[in-house]
């Protein structure tokens, strides 16, 4: 049932909803923001992004132990059914998909501040479209989610396969340049860390998608291929 | 018997307690109007009701979902003016053909109501009333249905010493255990319950409901209720009715979860009702 709800008689329950959708979006802005400060911090090679990334995961944080505590108390006031328990389950879920995208925008800040005190690596270009595709699965995910679209929800998983194997692709191709550059190994470690997180990136969009498809069609399809 | 009669199976429930299937059409409605005069109350309600599980009745006052459950053991004609379309099927046997008896009819279909209801009488009275009326006699037939359906109530730890005593000395909760077991003194094939906990205090319905969960064991159960957080803990099956249409029936897990009709979604979620 996709159609557009009418308000509950209890208004309380609408505003309780509401306010729980609104602290997820905040969180999902700020993650967003987060990383794109993160991609600044790495390509301007800019410690001050990379310090403004690691100062503002704490509000983050902060908006996780939030939702988490009005997502229960909404349970425990109203108990919720059908599409108003999904979604806030969805949302629940959400805001620990988000902050793990927060933890990984932080891990990408910490390398890029090390890796600014190397010198420039011209490797470091090539895993811009890696960075440019995570962060265009997390808007899309989380611009799903704000208008319940579960035919975009549904690119979420084919591009993070695509992500998957631009990793890979990028990791082998940087293993194979360390023997021939020792010098710059640090460097290339930093280079591989930074290429994972934006995997696991890839991996959280992809979770808050199932989610947003999970809340407004009541589908679950997390893990299909196994399943098959 | 009904040419549409299916093989009967012998009912199970998993290890959680949970009904496997038995016969699927243990209690049948088919195309069932009713009318209190000229005012119709139901319409055209075809529904088959699962033997041994819990089949839970619910939607806002005055849709309907009484009217029914009370057509089950044809208590409505005790009202004037009533009369009805359609059929109503007990193991694939109109409870409208001649030869049912509806004493007989009304044993083998039980009630308990809202309001608790035990004869000024004792306990022990009140369990074999049933039964004395029916012609039984016989000392330790009566004293064996009391033990059995006290026990099957589970009131009989709290009442073996006070058989003798008034009923009316029972709290809220146990007079409705009282009743429950009255009626399942006469070994009902359904038991029909209407809001059978509305007037209890939380732990006596707590109490009611995890009898319900035993019950279903050996009996068939209809419950209607307003509390729909006790149909999710207590039921298998729910109907969500609607101005006298049967609107929604479905495993109950459907229902509450993510139902078909926008009218059940609306009303469970509390945008109407």
């Amino acid at each position: 049932m996709t159609s557009e709800p009418s308000r509950h008689i209890l208004s309380d329950f609408d505003s309780t909803l509401e306010a729980l959708r609104k602290n997820v979006l905040m969180m999902a802005s700020l993650t967003i923001r987060n990383l794109e400060n993160a991609r600044k911090g790495l390509f301007e090679r800019d410690e001050d992004w990379c310090n403004t990334v690691i100062a503002d995961d704490e509000e983050i944080d902060a908006l996780e132990i939030e939702v988490d505590r009005e997502g229960i108390e909404t349970i425990l006031r109203f108990h919720p059914f059908a599409s108003d328990l999904r979604n806030v389950l969805a949302a629940m879920k959400m805001s620990v998909n988000l902050e793990r995208v927060a933890d990984q925008a932080v891990g990408i800040a910490r390398r890029a501040r090390k890796l600014n005190t190397y010198g420039l690596l011209p490797e470091t270009a090539e895993i811009e479209p890696l960075f440019r595709h995570a962060e265009s699965m997390v808007v899309d995910a989380v611009k799903a989610y704000a208008d319940q679209n579960i035919e975009l929800s549904r690119t979420l998983k084919p591009r993070d396969r695509e992500l998957d194997a631009m990793n890979r692709d990028f990791a082998n191709k940087i293993t194979e340049l360390m023997p021939k550059h020792p010098a710059q190994i640090h460097g290339y470690l930093e280079l591989i860390f930074i290429a994972r997180f934006l995997e696991r990136i890839g991996d959280q969009a992809t979770n808050i998608a199932e989610d947003t498809v999970f809340a407004v069609a009541a589908e679950d399809i997390r893990h299909l291929q196994s399943r098959q | 018997m009904s040419p549409n009669m299916q093989e009967e199976r012998i009912s199970r429930h998993d290890s959680a307690g949970h009904a496997t299937p038995g016969r699927t059409d243990f209690l049948s409605v088919r195309d069932f109007d009713f009318y209190y005069g000229r005012k119709q109350a139901l319409f055209g309600i075809t529904m088959d009701i699962p033997e041994k599980q819990v089949t839970a009745f619910i939607g806002p006052s005055g849709c309907g979902k009484s009217t029914l459950l009370r057509n089950f053991n044809r208590m409505n004609e005790l009202i004037d003016g009533i009369r009805h379309e359609g059929d109503i099927q007990l193991l694939g046997q109109s409870i409208y053909d001649r030869g049912v008896e509806v004493i007989a009819l009304r044993r083998s279909i039980g009630i308990v109501f809202q309001k608790s209801n035990p004869f000024p009488k004792s306990i022990y009275e009140n369990i074999v009333y049933g039964l004395r009326i029916s012609g039984e006699r016989n000392r330790s037939v009566l004293d064996e249905a009391v033990e059995r359906s006290l026990r099957g109530a589970a009131l009989w730890e709290e009442a073996k010493d006070r058989l003798h005593e008034s009923a009316l000395g029972l709290s809220g909760g146990q007079m409705q255990r009282l009743c429950i077991a009255r009626a399942i003194a006469n070994r009902p094939k359904v038991l029909l319950m209407d809001e059978p906990c509305s007037a209890l205090d939380p732990i006596a319905t707590v109490k009611v409901e995890e009898l319900i969960h035993e019950l279903k064991r050996e009996f068939t159960i209809v419950i209607v209720t307003h509390n729909m957080q006790q149909a999710t803990r207590c039921s298998d099956r729910t109907a969500f009715f609607y101005l006298g249409k049967l609107i929604e029936y479905d495993t109950t897990q459907k229902i509450f979860s993510n139902p078909a009709q926008k009218q059940t979604e609306d009303y469970i979620t509390g945008r109407f009702g």
